[in-house]
């Protein structure tokens, strides 16, 4: 198991150079002088010179990466051009809705994803099964942006039952925090619910279909029993897989989600900045998100490895 | 929502239809075809992609109105006579734009994964290809690519690259592109290793030829039907920067731009946001019908 873990790490770290070279380099993709796209042509010329100066566009690509690389090292990602505060501060800020927002979801998602994903396969080609089916698919290619405002017109303004838009912390207010992120969480949850109840129904046919079924069958153990104590284990496997693999379209959901519902996280502090033209900010929260979604990636790497024993020896 | 979509249980549909009783030899695409219209669900995504085109083509001739054109004294109208599917805030005529971005979507659905199939394919052949460092190299840059969230790469692409349709064409090439050449890298790791490749050396053919006639004709299906099921999620993602703002500028007419616009408006005029949505959405589902039957009929692991 530590072998494994290892042998991940050591995958990552040309990645991580490249990763952090790629970032690094968006600035100078801008077509034209960074600096004149980040401040209006009135702004002062010395104030121009200073930030070039400070962002070290004043000198070669070579040495701008080493000092940034240096810096970065350091834990130093930079500041924000519009507040002046470090990314790092405006980031973690930022966190906690961000982070509540994305368990809500996972916990809605797998919620309705078990019962209807179970259901579907144990009552295959049935009337539940093509609702099920017929639900995962509009889960699939709902547009997250387009159920957000389906949702916000039924809950929000016909029926007025849940605010549509700000954020109120569940920790100091848990009523009306949980309200706050019911809409986006429902939104986030329900894509990512259609994936798993799709993949679930699926594994869960292939698991019914094994010897060790008619064994545990055989034997007298309940349908339930079976379902549960043998089918279900070994039909996770996959889900796990699909649920690591969704993280990246997760995160990109969540970006929309927060956008929509005015919710301060992570993803509204990207989209901010990109619009204000904040590049350093751009940057660093671009290079932190890359960073967690690659040590997320680890993680469901290595809870394979914890689930299933042979892919340890691989 | 039970039954609203007619057979949706795309694997098992075929079960109630008559089997095909045991054909002449044909054309191979003849009966890729055939398998791919033996999927229910098929000729709807097929009818529906097939409308879309229609409609992004003769775009001028099917709206009613100039999409650009306002009408400060008729906005937020209701759907119906003389507006179908009514106005927007500024009196512009809903369904015009509606048939208008029915273009930009289908553009940059299809221009993006374009671009992605052949920067994909092309580093997917030189990493198999060569080997060694240019291999290793080749794939932990795509490693790198795949190290980001899509939207998010996406997002910070389109930052640099300036709004507008241009930067979204390529920020959306960029992030599709590992895919294919992963795809692709695993095909010519494969091809390369068959007996028929080696008597193609054996004969002395040059390392481009081989590439040409032997590996990309082998290795295209798996492409084929990447590429089919990526078109629906480009065009999802062309919808979701321009709804935040960063693909088509407005005033011109995009799925996304326009439900973005009409946000504010949910309340008074909820047709702005469920005008495009539902275009959106009913593209989405037929193109990805298409993928799944395009899927069915190419990949032999689900074929029957």
């Amino acid at each position: 198991m530590g072998r494994l873990v290892l042998r991940r790490l050591g995958a990552t770290v040309p990645v991580l150079l490249l990763v952090t070279a790629g970032v690094f380099l968006l600035l100078h993709l801008t077509p034209g002088d960074p600096i004149d796209v980040m401040m209006a042509e009135s702004v002062d010329a010395t104030v121009k010179e200073h930030l070039r100066r400070e962002l070290g566009l004043d000198r070669p690509l070579h040495e701008q990466y080493a000092a940034w690389m240096g810096r970065l090292l350091r834990g130093d990602l930079g500041r924000s051009i519009r507040n002046g505060e470090p990314v790092i501060e405006n980031v973690s800020r930022r966190l906690r809705p961000s982070l509540e927002l994305a368990l809500c979801a996972m916990a809605i998602s797998l919620v309705v994803a078990f019962p209807v994903g179970i259901v579907s396969a144990v009552r295959r080609n049935t009337t539940i099964d093509r609702a099920g089916a017929t639900f995962a698919l509009f889960g699939i290619c709902m547009p997250n942006f387009l159920l957000a405002l389906l949702l916000i017109f039924f809950f929000g303004v016909t029926l007025r039952w849940l605010p549509i838009s700000g954020y109120t912390d569940p920790l100091e207010e848990p009523w009306n925090g949980l309200r706050s992120l019911a809409l986006p969480a429902v939104t986030l949850g329900l894509a990512l619910a259609a994936v798993v109840t799709r993949t679930l129904r699926s594994s869960l046919l292939e698991a019914l279909a094994e010897d060790y079924v008619r064994t545990a069958r055989a034997k007298g153990l309940s349908e339930w029993r079976v379902i549960w104590s043998h089918v279900l284990k070994n039909a996770l496997i996959p889900v796990v897989t699909v649920l690591g693999l969704q993280l990246g379209t997760l995160i990109g959901g969540a970006v929309i989600t927060e956008y929509v519902f005015a919710l301060p996280g992570v993803g509204r502090l990207v989209v901010d900045a990109v619009f204000a033209r904040d590049y350093p900010l751009v940057q660093g929260v671009v290079l932190l998100i890359a960073l967690g979604f690659i040590v997320s990636n680890l993680i469901v790497d290595v809870l394979y490895g914890w689930i299933d024993p042979r892919i340890r020896s691989r | 929502m039970a039954g609203s979509i007619p057979g949706s249980d795309l694997a098992e549909g075929a079960a109630g239809l008559p089997r095909p009783a045991a054909e002449p030899v044909r054309a191979r695409r003849w009966k890729v075809l055939r398998r791919a219209a033996r999927a229910r669900l098929a000729p709807l995504g097929a009818a529906v992609t097939l409308l879309a085109v229609l409609v992004a083509l003769a775009a001028p001739l099917l709206a009613p109105y100039d999409p650009l054109a306002q009408d400060l004294g008729d906005t937020l109208a209701r759907p119906g006579r003389p507006h179908l599917l009514g106005t927007d805030n500024v009196g512009r005529d809903v369904l015009s734009r509606v048939i208008w971005g029915t273009r930009v979507s289908l553009v940059a659905g299809l221009v993006s994964v374009a671009l992605a199939v052949l920067a994909g394919s092309l580093l997917g052949i030189l990493a198999g290809y060569c080997g060694g460092r240019v291999d290793g190299l080749v794939m932990r840059l795509m490693d790198a690519v795949l190290s980001f969230p899509p939207l998010v790469l996406a997002l910070a692409l389109g930052a640099v690259l300036g709004a507008g349709l241009t930067g979204v064409l390529v920020a959306l090439g960029v992030v599709y592109t590992p895919t294919f050449a992963r795809l692709m890298r695993g095909q010519v790791l494969t091809i390369t290793a068959r007996d028929y490749v080696d008597a193609a050396r054996a004969l002395g053919a040059p390392g481009w030829r081989i590439a040409w006639r032997h590996v990309v004709p082998n290795a295209i299906n798996p492409i084929i039907v990447q590429a089919s099921l990526s078109v629906a999620f480009a065009i999802l993602a062309e919808a979701s920067l321009s709804f935040l703002g960063l693909g088509i500028q407005p005033p011109q007419a995009s799925w996304g731009s326009m439900i973005n616009a009409g946000r504010g408006y949910l309340q008074q005029a909820p047709w702005i946001v469920f005008g495009p949505g539902g275009a959106l959405f009913v593209t989405v589902v037929g193109l990805s019908f298409v993928g799944d039957a395009v899927r069915d009929a190419l990949d032999p692991r689900t074929r029957e």
